[in-house]
């Protein structure tokens, strides 16, 4: 074969596999940063590593593995309690981290699917829902001591109020189930799909949006609706309660101050753009990000008071660390930035080679 | 612009197949592939035309005096062979121009396949994003059903027998076989085999299975299963155009030997 038709071959393939390949996206941009804060440290889980910051001027102090490997990617939030960092991949294992060192201490690989959902610490309990529709309960061992099974994945990290564990799954119902053993005491549908966790009151009651374009007050007693109402657009964020009122925005660029008791509009202010993770409170003001990077603080009755925009995209809430904000962006060069209340950027930490 | 002329209208028709056949996503990849197939069809029997007549002009006896006569003069070479087009009525383009209509079309199913398989945060918001309110409700539509038989559509398949350690990829070796079944079948028999084009079209017959095989490893199911269906049904398509050249998968004929040996003499 001469030189000519060789090189014509290789291009061939070459173009074909970037066009096949190409096409079906990069996994490293399937989530956001999941940022966590313990004490002076925040935790960041994104793509290839975990890494943990120092909050006082964002210095890496460790990132795990140290050499990334391939497809085992992080997205969800670590969990930190009993001295075990959990996090999960997205080759469907779950870690156990030294939080200190980022020493592995054990790795959980009973479960099919990936972990998309930051898992809840209690009473020396993991529960940690998977996207291949179960929750799976484990000791702090990494034992298994049960799991529920849902109808559909699990994408949102499970709340609970001592009594029972509430978990949101993508099959649009709500379940609450018995920490002892995993036992459904009820199930609610709620029209539609839950991308982000539910909040949940100290009166009983939790609130949660879904992509049915509603926002539902739900009790926790019996799972009965205490109010429930329609939007005109969906939402992919979390509600933030704040004394008797929920925060949240929606895909078409409302946010809203909703009444926790009865939802209704106290406010609402269009910003024209996709607004996207749970909102945060901070020194009197809440906080709202957009999908296109901009951060904007608002008072209690909806008057804006400043606003940054960052490089990259935004796709989950600000997380408070010692009164800054610490933002995950996805798709730029900073993977973390941290702004003071008034807006003023800090520090950024971008990931090292 | 491509995003709102081919993918959006692409995934919105995936998606009312796929509510159409009982939220079955694997028989909605099926359809759809076969829909766009069909479409597409009146495209592939022109270039399959253009091809073949381009084809037979290689034999004709005035292409190959010209061919002779003018090797060393380019320009009056082009003149001639044009002139020679006209007067055959054939249409040198006539197998290109359908090969580049139907190129973003097929690029459009597979892009629309990828974003219809959102089994991340992120592709799922993609996904929502391209659907027409009007047509489909996000809320009942949401999440896909992608199981199909033993399959994770949004995931790489392998299936996994209760006696053996590792599973099996089977949509990847499927994919291997019908793409060099599908290279072979559809390769035409070539009067020089050892002109550079047929050498080219066997290293590409050999090498391509290979590198269909890998990502359809590696990739989602579901895009392992479209490229099972494109290749079955263009097979399809070129046996039903009689187009099929058997000649390259059976066992040549001992026939041939005696003519060998009468060589020698």
């Amino acid at each position: 074969m001469t030189r000519l038709p060789k090189i014509f071959l290789l291009a061939s393939l070459l173009l074909v596999a970037l066009l096949l390949g190409g096409c079906s996206g990069v996994l490293a941009s399937s989530s956001w940063p999941g940022v966590t804060v313990v004490n002076d440290v925040a935790y960041v889980a994104y793509g290839n590593h975990v890494y943990a910051l120092r909050t006082d001027d964002g210095g890496m102090i460790w990132r795990f593995p140290e050499k990334a490997e391939g497809q085992r990617l992080f997205f969800a939030a670590p969990v930190v309690a009993d001295g075990h960092l959990i996090v999960g991949d997205y080759l469907a294992v779950l870690h156990s981290l030294e939080p200190q060192t980022g020493q592995e201490q054990w790795a959980f690989t009973g479960a099919q699917g990936r972990w998309i959902a930051s898992p809840l610490v209690l009473d020396g309990r993991i529960y940690a829902p998977n996207a291949d529709h179960n929750l799976y309960a484990l000791d702090l061992q990494g034992n298994l001591v049960w799991k529920f099974r849902a109808s559909k994945a699990l994408w949102s990290q499970p709340v609970s109020d001592g009594r029972y564990i509430y978990q949101a799954s993508m099959d649009h119902y709500l379940y609450a189930l018995d920490p002892a053993n995993g036992q459904k005491i009820w199930a609610r549908d709620l029209g539609g799909a839950v991308i982000y966790s539910p909040v949940l009151s100290d009166t009983g009651i939790i609130y949660i949006s879904t992509l049915a374009r509603n926002v539902l007050a739900i009790r926790t007693e019996d799972g009965s609706v205490v109010w429930q109402k329609a939007f005109e657009h969906n939402f992919w964020s979390q509600p933030l309660l704040h004394g008797d009122r929920l925060y949240l925005g929606d895909l078409g660029g409302k946010v809203y101050a909703l009444s926790a008791l009865d939802g209704a509009v106290l406010w609402e202010n269009n910003l024209g753009e996709a607004l996207t993770g749970a909102p945060t409170w901070v020194e009197e003001q809440v906080i709202f990000t957009t999908e296109s990077g901009k951060v904007i603080a608002f008072t209690e009755e909806g008057i804006q008071k400043w606003m940054v925009t960052l490089e990259g995209k935004i796709y989950n809430g600000p997380v408070i660390a010692n009164g800054r904000l610490l933002v995950g962006v996805t798709q730029g060069k900073i993977l973390v930035q941290a702004l003071a209340p008034t807006g003023q950027q800090v520090w950024a930490f971008e990931p090292p080679k | 612009m491509w995003d709102a002329l081919i993918i959006t209208p692409f995934v919105n028709v995936l998606l009312f197949i796929y509510n159409l056949v009982g939220q079955n996503f694997g028989l909605a990849i099926i359809l759809f592939t076969l829909l766009i197939r069909l479409v597409t069809h009146p495209l592939m029997v022109k270039q399959i035309k253009g091809a073949k007549a381009m084809q037979e002009l290689q034999k004709n006896e005035k292409w190959l005096k010209i061919q002779e006569k003018y090797k060393n003069d380019r320009e009056k070479l082009a003149q001639e062979q044009m002139a020679l087009y006209r007067e055959l009525g054939i249409n040198p383009f006539a197998s290109c121009l359908p090969t580049l209509i139907q190129f973003p079309i097929i690029i459009g199913l597979y892009q629309s396949l990828i974003i219809a398989l959102a089994s991340t945060p992120i592709e799922l918001l993609n996904l929502i994003r391209h659907i027409y309110p009007a047509l489909l409700k996000v809320e009942t539509l949401i999440p896909l059903n992608s199981q199909f038989l033993w399959m994770d559509l949004g995931l790489p398949e392998r299936l996994v027998l209760p006696f053996l350690p590792v599973g099996i990829p089977v949509l990847a070796i499927v994919v291997t076989v019908t793409t060099y079944l599908q290279g072979k079948l559809m390769t035409p028999p070539s009067a020089n085999p050892k002109d550079q084009s047929a050498m080219f079209s066997n290293m590409m017959n050999l090498y391509m299975p290979f590198l269909m095989g890998y990502l359809a490893l590696t990739l989602a199911s579901g895009l392992a299963l479209y490229f099972v269906v494109s290749n079955l049904i263009g097979i399809l398509q070129y046996a039903m155009l009689g187009q099929l050249n058997w000649k390259n998968i059976l066992p040549k004929r001992v026939a041939e030997k005696p003519s060998k040996a009468g060589a020698k003499k």
